[in-house]
Formats: C-alpha cells, sequence, structure tokens
C-alpha cells in the first residue's frame, strides 16, 4: 500500500484528503478487485486519527462507488473494469466541458468559436506530444 | 452509517442547590470515543458518576448495552478511572492487583503488570519494596489506574479527565491506547471521556458532547461539527458587519478571528474574510461563549 499523506490544517478535510489518496491508488489498480480496505479503527491507529474521520473516508469511496460495504466485515473494492475507468474520466471530461461552455456563455463567445478554440488547443497539444 | 448507542439516557436530573444537571436525551454512539467537553462546575463529573453507578441519587433512565439489565454485567464491563483514590494509601503495587482481581473477574494480573511496565511505572521503592500508592506522583497514580483498568475485559469505558495529571508524552500514549481500544473492539468496544485538554485528545475524539450549565450546549460527530462551525478571519473594520452571526469573536487592532455558522456563510459574501476548517477546541470554545451569554 501508498502511504498515506494527511496535512494537518491545509484547508482540505483530512477525510477528504484519505479518499482522496484511496481513490488514486485505486483507480491506478494499486488495490485489486475484491481487496478489502483496511479496518476502519485499525486504519484510524495506524494514521493517529478519530475513528469518525476514516469512517467518513470511506463512506465517501463508497458513494463514488469505488467501494462496497459488507455488513460486518469491512469495504471491499469493486471491480474498475476498462469501460469503468473510461466512462468515469468522460463523465469528468463533461465537466470540464461544461466549465468551459458556461464560461463561454458568459463571455458572449459564439459556439463555433468555441470549437475553434479546441481544436486549436487539441492541435498544440498533439504537437507538443 | 448505522450507529447504535452503548448507553442512552433520557430525561437525566439531578438538582444541587446551586445548580441542576438536565439531560434530555443523549445516545452515546457505539464503537466510538466521545468526548464530555465543558467548564469546571459544567456537571461532566457528575454526569460520568451517574453513569458509572457512583452517584445513585438521580431522576431519569439509563439503558446500558442494549438493555442489559443485570447490574452485575454492566459494572463488569465498564471500566471506569476518575480524580478520587481507588486503593487504600499503603498498598502496592502487588496488593492492587489482589484487590483487583477480588473485585472483577476479568482482570488480568499479568497484563496489568505488562501494562504497568510499558507505562514506565516505577514499582520498587527505595528500600527495595514497591513503592505503597499514596507516595506516587498524580502522574504515576492516573497511569496505575488506567492500566488498572485496561487490564479488564470491559466493552466501555468511563474516563473522568483522565489527560490531566499526564505529561505530553503520556497524553500522547494515552490516546495510542484508546485508539487500539477501540480497534481491538471493532465497533463493540466504546469509550466516554472527559477533558480540558481538547486539543490533545481532539485526534482520539469522533463524538463531542460539549456542555454548559449542566445541559448540553451542542454534540455531534467531530466531523459534522467542522461542517457546521466555520473559522473565519477577517479587517477589524469589517467586523460590524459580520458580529451578529458570529458564535464568538476575538479582536486586536489588526483584525477579528470568530467562529460562525456555515448556514450564515453568504452573508460573508463579498467581504474580505477567509473561512478555514475550525478545531474542536475552537468550536468548543465559541459554544461554550455562546451559551453562557444565552443563559
Amino acid at each position: 500500500m501508498n502511504l498515506l499523506r494527511i496535512i494537518q490544517n491545509s484547508g482540505v478535510p483530512i477525510y477528504q484528503q484519505i479518499a482522496g489518496q484511496f481513490r488514486e491508488n485505486i483507480l491506478t489498480g494499486k488495490y485489486k478487485q475484491g481487496e478489502f480496505l483496511p479496518s476502519i479503527r485499525g486504519l484510524a491507529k495506524d494514521l493517529r486519527i478519530s475513528v469518525i474521520t476514516t469512517m467518513k473516508a470511506y463512506e465517501e469511496l463508497e458513494k463514488q462507488g469505488l467501494v462496497t460495504a459488507v455488513q460486518g466485515k469491512g469495504y471491499y473494492i469493486n471491480a474498475q473494469d476498462s469501460d469503468m475507468l473510461k466512462e468515469q474520466h468522460m463523465r469528468k471530461m463533461e465537466e470540464h466541458l461544461l466549465n468551459a461552455i458556461s464560461a463561454a456563455r458568459i463571455a458572449g463567445i459564439q459556439s463555433s468559436e468555441l470549437i475553434d478554440v479546441l481544436k486549436m488547443l487539441l492541435e498544440t497539444e498533439d504537437n507538443l506530444n | 452509517m448505522y450507529i447504535t448507542p452503548v448507553i442512552s439516557v433520557s430525561n437525566l436530573r439531578k438538582k444541587f442547590k446551586s445548580f441542576e444537571l438536565n439531560i434530555p436525551l443523549l445516545n452515546i454512539p457505539k464503537g466510538f470515543a466521545t468526548a464530555l467537553i465543558g467548564e469546571n462546575g459544567a456537571g461532566k463529573s457528575t454526569f460520568i458518576n451517574i453513569l458509572a453507578g457512583i452517584r445513585l441519587d438521580y431522576k431519569g433512565d439509563i439503558n446500558y448495552f442494549d438493555g442489559e439489565e443485570n447490574e452485575e454485567i454492566i459494572r463488569e464491563n465498564i471500566g471506569y478511572t476518575g480524580p478520587g483514590n481507588y486503593f487504600m494509601p499503603h498498598w502496592n503495587i502487588s496488593q492492587i492487583a489482589i484487590a483487583s482481581k477480588i473485585l472483577f473477574d476479568q482482570f488480568n494480573k499479568d497484563k496489568f503488570f505488562e501494562i504497568c511496565n510499558t507505562l514506565g511505572i516505577n514499582l520498587s521503592g527505595t528500600d527495595g519494596n514497591n513503592k505503597s500508592f499514596s507516595k506516587l506522583s498524580d502522574g504515576m497514580k492516573m497511569k496505575v489506574v488506567l492500566a488498572n483498568v485496561f487490564a479488564r475485559e470491559t466493552k466501555m469505558l468511563l474516563l473522568d479527565e483522565p489527560a490531566s495529571p499526564l505529561d505530553p508524552l503520556m497524553r500522547e500514549k494515552l490516546c495510542e491506547m484508546l485508539r487500539e481500544y477501540l480497534n481491538e473492539g471493532n465497533g463493540e468496544k466504546s469509550i466516554l471521556f472527559s477533558t480540558h485538554n481538547i486539543a490533545d485528545m481532539e485526534n482520539v475524539t469522533d463524538y463531542a458532547v460539549i456542555m454548559e450549565k449542566g445541559r448540553i450546549a451542542e454534540q455531534g460527530f467531530v466531523e459534522d461539527l467542522k461542517e457546521k462551525y466555520i473559522l473565519v478571519k477577517g479587517e477589524a473594520e469589517d467586523l460590524y458587519k459580520v458580529k451578529d452571526i458570529l458564535a464568538s469573536f476575538q479582536k486586536n487592532s489588526y483584525g477579528f478571528e470568530g467562529i460562525c455558522f456555515a448556514d450564515n456563510i453568504e452573508r460573508l459574501a463579498g467581504l474580505n474574510i477567509s473561512k478555514e476548517i475550525p478545531s474542536l477546541s475552537q468550536i468548543s470554545l465559541a459554544v461554550m461563549k455562546k451559551y453562557t451569554q444565552l443563559l
């Protein structure tokens, strides 16, 4: 397992820091499907934080569909097949595009102009790679 | 999150001449560490004493361990420590162990000596014999009392000011032991402790109950309280615009710092005010100050 880093007083709640790091490890395949996450109280003990914080982190992961809770046993990693990964990235991409669209609307930029900017950015990106 | 109470209190009342403990309803969550926070005289010790069965002169209902009614089972499963003296002053460690074994079936003598050892309790006196309890320092006495409680097989710890007499290193060790206790219990073991050292105990606190003048001023899981309240900092000249939504604030010539409800966050829009997640001690102080004003 990767090292979990917690930064106190960073402005980001500790449960979100933990959930974020687990999420990254799950999505990059460092955790295998079906594998159990460390126990809530065990992780709290190891990280020297309160039980409710780790519990909230795991619930966050459950909400995101990355893990499933089993009564009395703990949380195990869901199948992260490539379709699902793609789906998740797709959703993320759409979200960013929607942001771009709303920014364009505010600035009164035409749709065609927006598409041109996207094309241009794609070209620059492709040239760089 | 499915949470059941380990102890549930309803309509609890205890009247004194100048003060009344009044708790209409309180569920202490099972499998977690709950901190009882409040000023001196807020009623923390009275409450813990009632829960521990030391004080029996109260009105109201207390339900332990899912409706367990056998008092002996309840007593055997509760580990209590407090500021009083438990052991005869002339007893040494071995005699304490013998007495504890008589008092509690589940007392494990070997475990007791082992914990005494890891806590660095000095067992031998200058004359080669074991020191008597009364000759130990306050911190050492607390360590012996804690070792005594951790050497038993219990489901619930009721600790009245466990951290107060301890040095910073031992406080950290105590937090570690509490987390270990919760981990061992895997959801079946719970802790209630009172403390003035909120900052030292914050990272072992799951649920906080803030008491003021015999009543519960605020309660909740710490993570939820940290979303309910916001720490705000701003320039002194902006204070008058937000003063009414701050639960408490401090001001100096450079600026102000205060705690406000997250619900009021809209009121801060457009002002040069920074927002941070407050610590449990900042929340507790604000709640105590606010509640004192209301009464």
